[in-house]
């Protein structure tokens, strides 16, 4: 089982200008104390083109963590707008909340971003190169997109292989969908979540 | 209730009735729901939108859950799954509704029911669970053709393992009165087992003979009144039955017959009168009901309701159906006392006894006995009652920790969080602890890992009680919109404008319906075609290294983990120079040298104040470690590697330093100044000694160059040049003419009143210069160093006076002075240490922490063993073994090192691994020198005390641990009688 779950991600300071540091105040428990610390990343997501643009804000250990909850605040520097391709300064975009234990990711916790001119004017005529001073970063906080993976917590490895790898006929009758991997966290796959969402919007 | 459409595989009512646990697949784990029941009996109330149905769901479960189970009690529940792992749930009271962060609002857990539990022990997938008659005992079985008996008063500790089923063991059920356990498997045979000595009572393997194929679980039952025993899935003229076995003599003359395919489930209810079976369930040779087609596939599990007039059914494709029967059609069902009465008058008065000591099996022959039990009872009830107090107390003072509302501490969480450097320059933040668990069986629970000192754990728990979490959990205050009302208007500002503007494109923020609501990003509209970003959120990605940090993290993490632990005391001490002579270039090299070289000296030379480690053991062990100038470390290294051959050995000799400051202990503060040749009086050249305690000095002065000082608490001893070696008492007054040593000092060292000198020849004395006496007088090092190419690694003294050497192959040698002896004491190559598992006997709140001689010379004992029989699949019996002999050697050590403390801590351990594994040969040899003879004679060498604890005393701390095995309470009521005889003289 999962030894941490995160409770909550505030985002602080939002919305904030593009160049100001994110910061999230994130509160998780742990069921175990972990022999080791966690690792917590917070990715940019550049473009939503390709994986290329993604910028790794930070990543900060964690730990150690006895049995409990805990918080702490991450924060990170605004991305490097240099890396960000022109096209895709504007408008909306994605920031990766991601904990690792062992070097295996467990929970996704993704916001989209939205940045754009607080000025009317530059709304209307955006610069043929992106003003970024001008840009208020805007994330979408009260919809977090969150996935779990299931990971071995355990330090000897070849356990989990050995849970995923086996047959699932044995155990069952039916396959088991323990490969969390994609299609999990698509808006149809979680039921309920996004008519929920758009009855908060009304 | 077809909530979960993956199947169920499991149900079962709570013992109250208000609510039943379904177990099956999950979306990509297994789940575990709890569901009120009130929805289910009434049609009112399953339509009233404010009684929750659903009431907590977990997916902990890595795959998917095959049983699940309520303890008599109903505090708990049992789950067991396809992921081997049986989980023990338990309501956490005082934390309101809450939800899973990250899905919506409606999927919020009424109740919270928090793992307190993981039992790992199976190879296999978990097939079922079953709680004994008053909740001592928990079993499950497994595909690994085991049943393991878990003690469920101390989780996770193994009472047995049950082995003699050749295929996947499918069911489980006790026998209503605690006497057997009966287990059915694909090996075509049911199996009944023993609960006084867990050995197996009979096997039927008669009607199972024609079975055909398998079925995914084979859940068996006993009658309520005891009396039988119905299997599933047997034949009978090649018609699929449900097997009766009598519990006189295992007779199989009934079954129940009916089915057309396969019976896989078979619960017996409340039970009628006299014929507790006529009603077992659905259909039967005359049935009392048939029931088909309610389900697309297989049934899965029946529970039965309270009144014993309904059933929960769940099934294969994924639905539970509730079925409610009238009094006319089952017959009246029996009450808890008839029951009860039921089971008196066929087993025999000792039931009551039985149940109120918890242990349904035996009887109990000794009062005393019976004794222990209730009070250990009682204890827990004590502890129980305790603990709810705290968490009520706690509750009263509302969301504040240590004067500090939550929101203060949010407030300024980033200031106050501790930020760190790891070694290799990574961030690393302390988190803030919120909250202990507050299940209270956490034993780990006592850890602070928060700036906010002194706090107590309850008011810790206080900081998560509902009011204050509440608006952390479900809303997000800080972010824009909420907390921050005058950015509202500025966003709405900005929305509206723009909003009048033609929609761009849709990813624009500034669509109609935005202009709308206050926030415009929570729009629908703007979600909707973000799929590009969709495999963003769910997919790991691949730039995110989290490969390299694998490497990275786990050295950095296990050096703190050495750090945190005694292994401090391991660590080579910086070093500092306290004269600004030419030496100084030394130390600056050599650090990283030695620890190269893993010669592992402690030089422990000036460090005036480190500030924030305190070494809390210094006072324990004072200077465990040989003290050195640095000067002398080069020589020292180098003749330290003597070659095997070498007819002399030949240790390094610390050479004349101007000046040197050592320090003796952090906690009193104290150190020694040394400033050799400062006056010259009358041309005599004087060296000074100055010794600092706590801030009171004492000065004297000697005639010839000191070398080498060393300390402790009670003396200060110089060795000079000349062999010549002076102690002084802690106020400076020198306690003996200075002794002559054989040869030239290598290394000296002071513990308590203990002097240790190891000379430049290899050899060894050890004075107690209180007592005036020799302890070891001379002692070559030959037998020890001798024969490869080996140094001394660490020397240490203990508070008895036994010195000990820690060799550079890892082994630690001992002299036992009464015998005169080199003794082994420690190998780190041991590869007992490695095979032995003793987990399940260690107690559970000091697991190993045992601090002493022994402890610092191995180190952190890991708890490898526990992985040896996962990796290399040791056999228990091998494995028993090792560990047996571990504890041995642990004991004999810890006695030769005369560490009491050590001792005891081991000796219990052994006991208790005895008592666990059921060896009882060797416990009653234990037993009988603990006790000695109890009528006194002059001609017995029976020593009363070991290592200045006395044996009784041992003993009587003994008698719990026996008391836990009913195996062995003859031997528990011989002791507690001999004991009493003791006491009564």
């Amino acid at each position: 089982m999962a030894k941490v779950s995160v409770l909550n991600v505030a985002v602080l300071e939002n919305p904030s200008p593009f160049h100001s540091p994110f910061r999230f105040e994130i509160s998780f428990e742990c069921s175990e104390a972990l022999a080791d610390d966690l690792e917590w990343k917070i990715i940019y997501v550049g473009s939503a083109e390709s994986e290329e643009f993604d910028q790794i804000l930070d990543s900060v250990l964690v730990g150690p963590v006895p049995a409990g909850r805990h918080m702490f605040v991450f924060q990170a520097d605004a991305p490097n707008p240099s890396l960000i391709p022109e096209t895709d300064a504007v408008g909306v975009t994605v920031v990766l909340i991601t904990c690792t234990y062992h070097g295996q990711e467990f929970i996704r916790v993704g916001y989209y971003v939205n940045n754009e001119y607080l000025n009317p004017e530059l709304r209307e005529n955006p610069p043929m190169k992106p003003d970024f001073s001008q840009l208020q970063r805007n994330i979408l906080a009260s919809n977090p997109r969150v996935t779990r993976f299931h990971i071995n917590w355990d330090n000897n490895t070849d356990r989990l292989e050995a849970i995923e790898n086996q047959d699932p006929s044995l155990g069952c009758g039916l396959p088991l969908s323990c490969t969390p991997i994609k299609g999990l966290g698509l808006p149809g796959c979680i039921p309920g979540l996004l008519p929920e969402n758009s009855m908060d919007c009304i | 209730m077809d909530h979960l459409r993956p199947p169920i595989f499991s149900v079962d009512i709570h013992p109250d009735g208000t609510k039943f646990a379904t177990g099956g697949q999950g979306q990509d784990s297994g789940k575990v729901v709890i569901w009120n029941m009130s929805p289910v009996l009434q049609e009112d109330d399953e339509k009233d939108e404010n009684i929750p149905k659903m009431l907590c769901q977990m997916d902990n479960h890595l795959a998917c859950v095959n049983c699940v189970r309520w303890s008599n009690s109903g505090m708990y529940l049992a789950s067991g799954g396809d992921d081997k792992l049986i989980m023990v749930w338990k309501r956490a009271t005082y934390i309101g509704p809450s939800t899973v962060f990250g899905s919506s609002g409606k999927l919020a857990n009424v109740e919270q029911w928090r793992c307190v539990s993981i039992l790992r022990n199976h190879s296999g997938d978990v097939m079922d669970v079953a709680w004994s008659p008053h909740d001592a005992w928990l079993a499950s079985c497994s595909v690994d053709n085991t049943v393991v008996i878990w003690n469920a008063v101390k989780f996770p500790e193994i009472l047995a393992t049950l082995r003699g089923h050749s295929g996947l063991v499918k069911g489980l059920t006790w026998d209503p009165v605690g006497k057997y356990i009966a287990s059915q498997a694909d090996d075509r045979s049911l199996k009944v087992w023993r609960t006084l000595d867990w050995q197996l009572e009979t096997s039927i393997t008669k009607p199972f003979d024609e079975c055909g194929g398998t079925t995914h679980v084979l859940r068996l039952s006993w009658s309520p009144d005891g009396h039988y025993l119905v299997s599933a899935h047997a034949m009978n003229n090649s018609g699929p039955t449900a097997q009766i076995i009598e519990r006189e003599g295992w007779k199989t003359n009934m079954d129940f017959v009916g089915h057309r395919k396969a019976v896989t489930v078979v619960v017996s209810s409340q039970g009628t009168e006299g014929d507790g079976l006529q009603d077992s369930l659905t259909c039967l040779k005359r049935p009392l009901v048939v029931i088909h087609e309610l389900f697309d596939k297989s049934i899965m599990d029946i529970s039965w309701t309270l009144n014993g007039l309904g059933i929960l059914v769940c099934s294969m494709d994924g639905s539970v159906a509730f079925l409610d029967f009238s009094q006319d059609e089952l017959g009246d069902p029996l009450s808890e006392e008839e029951k009860s009465r039921i089971h008196q008058s066929t087993y025999g008065k000792s039931l009551a006894i039985m149940t109120e000591a918890q242990l349904s099996t035996a009887v109990i022959e000794n009062p005393e006995m019976l004794k222990y039990q209730r009070r250990q009872q009682q204890q827990q009830l004590d502890q129980k009652s305790a603990s709810t107090r705290e968490t009520g107390s706690a509750t009263s003072v509302a969301g504040v920790v240590n004067g500090e509302s939550l929101e203060d501490i949010r407030k300024n969480l980033l200031k106050k969080q501790v930020e760190t450097r790891t070694a290799d320059g990574r961030r690393r933040i302390t988190p803030l602890c919120i909250a202990q668990l507050d299940t209270g069986d956490f034993s780990t629970a006592f850890f602070n890992s928060i700036p906010l000192s002194g706090s107590l754990a309850g008011t810790m728990l206080s900081s998560h009680s509902s009011p204050q979490l509440l608006p952390l959990d479900s809303s997000t205050p800080n972010s824009f919109g909420a907390s921050k009302p005058c950015t509202e208007p500025v966003v709405a500002a900005s929305a509206r404008p723009a909003g009048d503007s033609v929609n761009k494109d849709s990813m624009n923020a500034t669509s109609t319906p935005a202009a709308l609501s206050p926030s415009v990003l929570t729009t629908p509209s703007k979600i909707e075609p973000m799929k590009a970003f969709d495999s963003r959120f769910t997919e790991r990605s691949k730039a995110t290294p989290g490969a390299p940090a694998l490497t990275s993290v786990t050295p950095t993490a296990m050096e703190r983990l050495k750090e945190q632990n005694l292994v401090k005391e391991l660590r080579p001490r910086d070093l500092l120079e306290s004269s600004s002579d030419s030496d100084e270039k030394v130390p600056l090299t050599k650090p990283s040298s030695l620890s190269k070289r893993k010669l592992e000296l402690e030089v422990e030379t000036v460090e005036k104040k480190k500030k924030g480690r305190p070494r809390k053991d210094s006072r324990l062990m004072p200077v465990s470690l040989s003290v050195q100038s640095p000067a002398t470390l080069t020589a020292e290294k180098e003749a330290m590697c003597l070659s095997a051959p070498a007819l002399a050995l030949k240790l390094p000799i610390p050479g004349p330093q101007r000046a040197f400051t050592l320090q003796v202990s952090s906690d009193p503060s104290m150190y020694i100044e040394v400033e050799n040749e400062v006056t010259v009086v009358g041309g005599v050249k004087l060296s000074r000694l100055k010794c600092n305690r706590e801030g009171k000095e004492w000065e004297t002065v000697l005639t010839s160059r000191i070398l080498t000082a060393a300390g402790s608490c009670d003396v200060v001893c110089v060795a000079c040049e000349k062999r010549m070696l002076s102690v002084f008492s802690t106020c400076g007054r020198r306690l003996l003419s200075p002794i002559l040593l054989p040869s030239p000092i290598s290394t000296l060292h002071c513990t308590g009143s203990y002097v240790m000198a190891l000379t430049a020849a290899a050899t060894l004395s050890v004075w107690d210069v209180h007592r005036q006496v020799v302890v070891v007088k001379e002692e070559s090092l030959h037998s020890i160093l001798a024969g490869s190419d080996m140094t001394v690694s660490q020397i240490l003294l203990t508070q008895h006076g036994i010195p000990v050497m820690n060799l550079s192959d890892g082994k630690a040698y001992c002299f036992n002075p009464s015998l005169s002896t080199w003794n082994l004491v420690s190998d780190k190559q041991d590869s007992l240490a490695q095979c032995a598992d003793f987990r399940s006997s260690l107690p559970s709140q000091d697991a190993m922490l045992c601090s002493g001689p022994l402890a610092i010379i191995q180190g952190r004992t890991s708890n490898s063993g526990r992985q040896a029989a996962r990796l290399f699949s040791v056999p228990h019996v091998v494995q028993q073994e090792t560990t047996l002999a571990y504890l041995e050697n642990q004991v004999a050590a810890a006695l030769t090192l005369q560490s009491s403390h050590e001792y005891r801590h081991w000796l219990l351990l052994y006991a208790r691994y005895l008592v666990n594994e059921g060896f009882e040969y060797r416990l009653r040899e234990i037993c009988k020198d603990l006790l000695g003879p109890v009528h006194y004679s002059t001609g017995s060498q029976w020593e009363s005390t070991v290592v200045g604890l006395r044996k009784r005393e041992l003993l009587k701390e003994l008698l719990p641990v026996i008391g836990q095995n009913l195996r062995f309470q003859r031997l528990f009521t011989e002791c507690q009688e001999q004991l009493d005889i003791l006491r009564d003289k």
